[in-house]
């Protein structure tokens, strides 16, 4: 049972919920998903385009993974022929492009994941909800999906998510909640320390711009050497902050790209704070 | 809505779950409507079996998701259209069945009186038919509704509860499925077609009320 858990969920954010086991996160999750009514209180404000992945996602359904996913796909208001584009370059995408025509039945564990994230991922939601949605992917799949996530929060969604690993997405979430008794509090240490991968990415932008706002991954940047600017982001977020980037009104260009030294940080000791004011050199 | 609706039908079209509820319709309609009946007298009969069949179908429909799925649908759609969604697909289902068991009554049986006497119009009695056809299948599907999840979570007292209702408001006298098919019989005895018009209405207005109840409740007890 929940009590008094005031959320907000503003656009462009990643909130991880984190708690022991039986404190009901999941039936948090349910509750923003919009898939439970709360008992008490209530859930305000327009309901979003949503997609929910569960946990565990073994579904005996007549359907093929293509056929199961354009379903889903009408029903988060697609037209057929882009649902059946769309399910197949997901699939792709995690690797399961070869089970389009198995039947759901006979798929293992994790393909029906695949299937199960692909499903999520493939309307574009606004706010997506993931239950340990990792849990049963392939490496590949699992770093894909960390991508996955990244693009959706850069395309202004909300992801919250919900998963085992303490390192999963960690330096990327905007804020982590903790599940304390019945009520739910904001996680000391929050956002969590910069750990996992880095990429340093070399850009300069047109003469006298201003680096973009909301950049995805809050990259910190600091000024290179060559008049450009040097961007350090956590791994997930390259792309997504490439794809800004390199769409950005005025475009910027991109000189170069490298993975950051020094990957691994003391937690306690955090890294430079953002707007460095000594240029590193790449 | 439609998608939802579409989604719904093929997995109860290709589970093949609906071949027993259709092949008991085909067989109580094969046993009781014979070639050269009274033709209000056999479309009451028809109408009637409909009941317990479409709150069978509405049952399969809203049962035929995994839990997993459930949610997945449940989360894109919110709950109470996931919930319609299934009771729809049940619903439609029941009255294809009714509509075509309506046809082939019209087409075998005399249009006469039970005792020979009377000439019955056969577009009229059609009409009727279908009427009580549908309200036939709307009170089944109601039944349906209330007689599982989330009303009814345990599958035991699910069957047993569709069962005795479905039979209650079939015998029950008052019932609209009871008053339309009465009125079909007892019109056969003096070859007057007598139209549902009330229990349609009294049948749509609490099948409504129960896909509410059940639609609301869906999202509270899952």
């Amino acid at each position: 049972m929940l009590r008094g858990v005031d959320l907000d969920l503003p656009a462009h954010t990643l909130i991880r919920i984190e708690g022991a086991n039986g404190t009901g996160k999941s039936t948090l999750l349910r509750l923003l998903a919009g898939i439970d009514s709360p008992t008490e209180g209530r859930i305000t404000g327009r309901r979003p385009r949503t997609a929910y992945v569960p946990e565990r996602f073994s579904a005996a359904l007549p359907f093929t993974a293509a056929g199961y996913l354009v379903h889903l796909g009408r029903i988060h208001g697609l037209r057929t022929p882009e649902a059946a584009d769309r399910a197949r370059s997901w699939l792709d995408r995690f690797g399961a492009a070869g089970h389009a025509r198995t039947p759901l039945p006979e798929l293992s564990k994790g393909t029906s994941q695949k299937v199960a994230v692909a499903q999520a991922l493939l309307a574009e939601p606004e706010l997506l909800i993931l239950d340990e949605a990792w849990t049963g992917l392939d490496t590949a799949a699992r770093d894909e999906l960390d991508r996955a996530v990244a693009e959706r929060v850069a395309a202004g969604a909300t992801v919250v998510f919900v998963d085992h690993d303490p390192r999963r997405l960690a330096g990327s979430a905007d804020a982590v909640f903790r599940i304390e008794g019945n009520g739910l509090c904001a996680a000391s240490g929050a956002p969590a320390a910069k750990t996992g991968p880095r990429v340093r990415i070399a850009a300069a932008g047109p003469p006298g711009a201003a680096i973009p706002a909301g950049l995805p991954g809050a990259p910190e940047h600091a000024p290179a050497a060559d008049g450009g600017v040097l961007f350090t982001v956590a791994a997930t977020h390259s792309d997504a902050l490439l794809h800004a980037l390199l769409t950005a009104r005025p475009p910027w260009h991109i000189r170069q790209l490298a993975a950051a030294p020094g990957i691994e940080q003391d937690p306690g000791t955090d890294g430079p704070p953002h707007r460095s004011p000594t240029p590193e050199a790449p | 809505m439609t998608a939802l609706l579409r989604y719904q039908t093929a997995l109860l079209v290709r589970s093949q779950r609906w071949l027993a509820p259709v092949l008991l319709y085909a067989a109580f309609v094969g046993v009781g409507v014979q070639w050269g009946q009274p033709v209000l007298d056999s479309l009451g009969y028809a109408a009637a079996g409909l009941l317990p069949v479409t709150a069978w179908l509405v049952q399969l429909c809203v049962s035929q998701e995994p839990p997993a799925a459930r949610t997945v649908t449940a989360a894109v759609a919110g709950s109470p259209r996931a919930h319609l969604a299934p009771l729809l697909a049940g619903t439609g289902c029941g009255g294809l069945l009714g509509a075509a068991a309506t046809l082939v009554v019209l087409l075998i049986s005399k249009p006469n009186s039970t005792d020979n006497t009377v000439r019955v119009a056969l577009l009229p009695a059609g009409i009727a038919g279908l009427l009580a056809a549908v309200c036939c299948v709307l009170l089944g599907a109601a039944v349906g509704a209330l007689c599982t999840r989330p009303l009814l979570h345990r599958r035991g007292w699910s069957v047993a509860a569709t069962v005795l209702t479905a039979l209650l408001a079939l015998v029950t006298g008052g019932s609209p499925a009871n008053t339309a098919v009465t009125g079909l019989v007892t019109g056969s005895r003096t070859g007057t077609v007598h139209l549902p018009v009330l229990p349609f209405v009294a049948a749509a207005a609490l099948a409504a009320a129960a896909a509410a109840l059940a639609c609301k409740l869906a999202a509270l007890r899952g």
